[in-house]
């Protein structure tokens, strides 16, 4: 078993008064030790709520409805949530989209980090414990970690905050990490920075992550793999390269298409018409059907598997059936059909 | 956006006696102007076989045919003198009245204050602990339900049970005659209307501390805290509970008159020999001396209570002291 973490079969039903929304569906996928493993799609496509039903941060209302979530070669689907206290921060823990809120307000910022520590080791002295969250704190890249020890998090700008979370996810040398759109809520510039640590990090400890996004040139500078998600399923998985220069999928050529810097010179930022479906009555078919230029008949009423095109890359279209008529991607790329 | 404190206080302090000056012309007005003879409360039943010109000259003597600002500047002449003139009832000094009578308001006023505060902080976090379950559910209607019966009502019935019915406790007074230095006596006495003034406020603020609880635990960060593995319990008291408190003190710094103004009605009903009966008993015999500075009394620490509320609430917030920090080091740059 060499796998860290893998879901099978994962849905994720959430009770609304309009109905039930399908929020993750039929989600299958693995993570591998020290690998980073991007899920990317646009909001609403279930790819947080992915996280939190990992780490069973769920909200009431949701609930895990078929499939199983094995980690370490553990199944974890049932463990209540004492079971699940002891694993969290531990074998896998979390940094949230927004470094503004996730922060207890009335906290310093040393306190919490420390609290991460000590949740796993009560009686670990004081000193060691201070000393830990200093090594910590550098880490992470705040410098001068002994005078900001003490700071409250509204001392702290957006990417300080973000690296403080870092540091809190960190504290108990999880093996996994989920990153959560780390950088959504962060300005531009700063979102590269706390990229490249987050990759840094991982080449450093060696922790497997899963890093979501909403935006694919985010996830091409640190992603081992790629996992593209659309209305709760996953509709391509691959290596970094093979998702980047060998896209299958209609949608992810259309998030490709839509990437600013893909289309330098044209007048117009090419988008994907339309908006996706809403989760509470999701289609018969594949859901992107209705928004796919490459849409068969047989989209609108069946789903379409997952594809294998390699041992590592899938994807779920009819466009890779046999008797499908050849499309050629828009995206140029080798096709080996 | 640092203040001068002297400015900051100053304003405080200005609008402070404004409105007490706004208060004492409102209360002075308006109880001379209001129908009925305060000679009642100083002859008693007498005044009715007095002549006219006896009455006159009784009302010449109290000084109450003068215009009504003249009388309004004698009294400030003589209150800022520390003379508050005598109490028509009790032929005494008004003070004098007053200091016989405020222990007791303050003890049933002060003890109520604590068990209420204490009460609705348990209460809440009960109620927030078990959100949606039964306790919570069953607190919430009965609290609801309870917090709508009007005291003197619910009073009446306590005092028909426990007193009437059961003979288990008194049903007015502080002390019976002739025990009144017994502690267990009064403390008897106190039990009813304690449990009025108690019971009047107690859902009200627990309600607001379980709903402030609710909307704290589903803040960000108690998501971080479950993912580092926190437990409930640590989240609840060690998070959430120590970021309500702050405001919870400053809400509660406000309430002290509403609580206050709670035992007056109680007071009332149960004959307790507090300010909350006197005061009732000065306005319906028109003693004006006493009923102006009971007034005056009671708005003064209205006036001031909100105002320490402000106060608490304007340097609690953190972001206020944030920028003190930020001047004196120059470590928060990333």
């Amino acid at each position: 078993m060499d796998e860290l973490l893998k879901i099978e079969n994962l849905s994720v039903g959430i009770k609304s008064p309009a109905g039930k929304v399908q929020a993750v569906r039929d989600v299958s996928l693995e993570l591998h030790p020290g690998e980073v493993l991007a899920i990317v799609g646009e909001s609403g496509c279930g790819k947080s709520m992915l996280c939190k039903t990992i780490m069973k941060l769920l909200p009431k209302s949701a609930k895990i409805e078929s499939g199983k979530i094995i980690a370490n070669g553990v199944d974890i689907t049932n463990y209540s949530d004492k079971d699940m206290r002891r694993l969290r921060g531990k074998l896998f823990s979390m940094i949230f989209q927004d470094p503004m809120t996730a922060l207890n307000p009335t906290i310093p910022i040393g306190k919490q980090i420390a609290e991460a520590i000590l949740v796993h080791e009560p009686k670990l002295p004081k000193e060691e414990v201070y000393n830990r969250v200093i090594a910590l704190m550098e880490l992470v890249g705040i410098q001068q970690p002994h005078e900001r020890y003490k700071l409250y998090p509204y001392n702290f700008s957006g990417g300080m905050r973000q690296r403080s979370m870092m540091a809190i996810a960190l504290a108990a040398n999880p093996k996994v990490l989920l990153a959560d759109e780390p950088t959504t809520a962060l300005d531009v510039t700063i979102q590269a920075q706390i990229l490249d640590l987050l990759k840094e990090i991982q080449t450093k400890l060696g922790t497997a992550t899963i890093l979501v996004s909403h935006d694919l040139g985010v996830v091409a500078r640190c992603a081992d793999r790629v996992a593209i998600m659309y209305a709760g399923k996953i509709v391509e998985i691959g290596t970094a390269e093979e998702v980047y220069y060998d896209p299958r999928h209609p949608y992810t050529w259309g998030l490709m298409q839509s990437l600013p810097a893909l289309n330098k010179g044209a007048k117009e930022l090419k988008t994907i018409p339309g908006m996706p479906p809403t989760l509470i009555d999701p289609p018969v078919g594949d859901a992107f059907a209705c928004r796919n230029e490459y849409a068969l008949e047989i989209d609108y009423h069946e789903q379409p598997p997952m594809f294998k095109i390699t041992d590592t890359h899938y994807a779920a279209t009819w466009l890779l059936d046999p008797r499908a008529p050849k499309v050629e991607s828009p995206m140029g790329g080798k096709r080996n059909v | 956006m640092k203040k001068n404190p002297f400015v900051y206080y100053g304003k405080k302090a200005l609008v402070f006696l404004l409105s007490v000056f706004i208060l004492s012309v409102a209360v002075f007005y308006i109880s001379r102007l209001a129908p009925g003879d305060p000679l009642m409360s100083y002859y008693g039943e007498r005044v009715e076989k007095m002549s006219v010109e006896e009455k006159e000259a009784a009302r010449d003597k109290l000084g109450l045919n003068d215009p009504i600002h003249i009388q309004y500047i004698r009294w400030v002449e003589n209150a800022a003198k520390g003379d508050f003139g005598i109490s028509f009832k009790y032929k005494q000094d008004v003070m004098e009245v007053i200091g016989q009578r405020i222990g007791f308001t303050l003890i049933l006023g002060g003890i109520g204050f604590v068990l209420t505060f204490v009460g609705a902080l348990l209460l809440g976090v009960l109620c927030a602990w078990y959100e949606d379950k039964w306790v919570d559910r069953i607190l919430c209607k009965g609290g609801t339900l309870l917090s709508c019966i009007p005291e003197f009502w619910l009073s009446l019935v306590l005092i028909l049970v426990f007193a009437v019915t059961l003979h288990w406790l008194p049903s007015s007074g502080a002390y019976d005659i002739g025990y009144k230095d017994d502690v267990l006596n009064r403390i008897e006495h106190l039990i009813l209307p304690l449990i009025i003034v108690v019971l009047q406020h107690l859902w009200y603020y627990a309600y607001m501390i379980r709903n402030k609880l609710l909307e704290e635990t589903r803040a960000d960060y108690v998501l971080l805290g479950k993912s580092k593995g926190l437990s409930k319990k640590e989240i609840m008291f060690k998070h959430c509970l120590r970021n309500i408190l702050p405001s919870y003190i400053s809400i509660m710094a406000i309430s002290v008159p509403h609580v206050v103004g709670g035992t007056y009605i109680v007071e009332t009903v149960f004959s307790y020999p507090g300010i909350g009966a006197l005061s009732y008993e000065s306005a319906r015999y028109h003693d004006y001396n006493l009923l102006m500075v009971l007034c005056m009394m009671t708005s003064i620490l209205v006036i001031f209570c909100n105002l320490i509320g402000q106060i608490i609430n304007e340097k609690i917030d953190p972001r206020i002291k944030a920028n003190e920090v930020v001047e004196t080091s120059e470590v928060t740059k990333v």
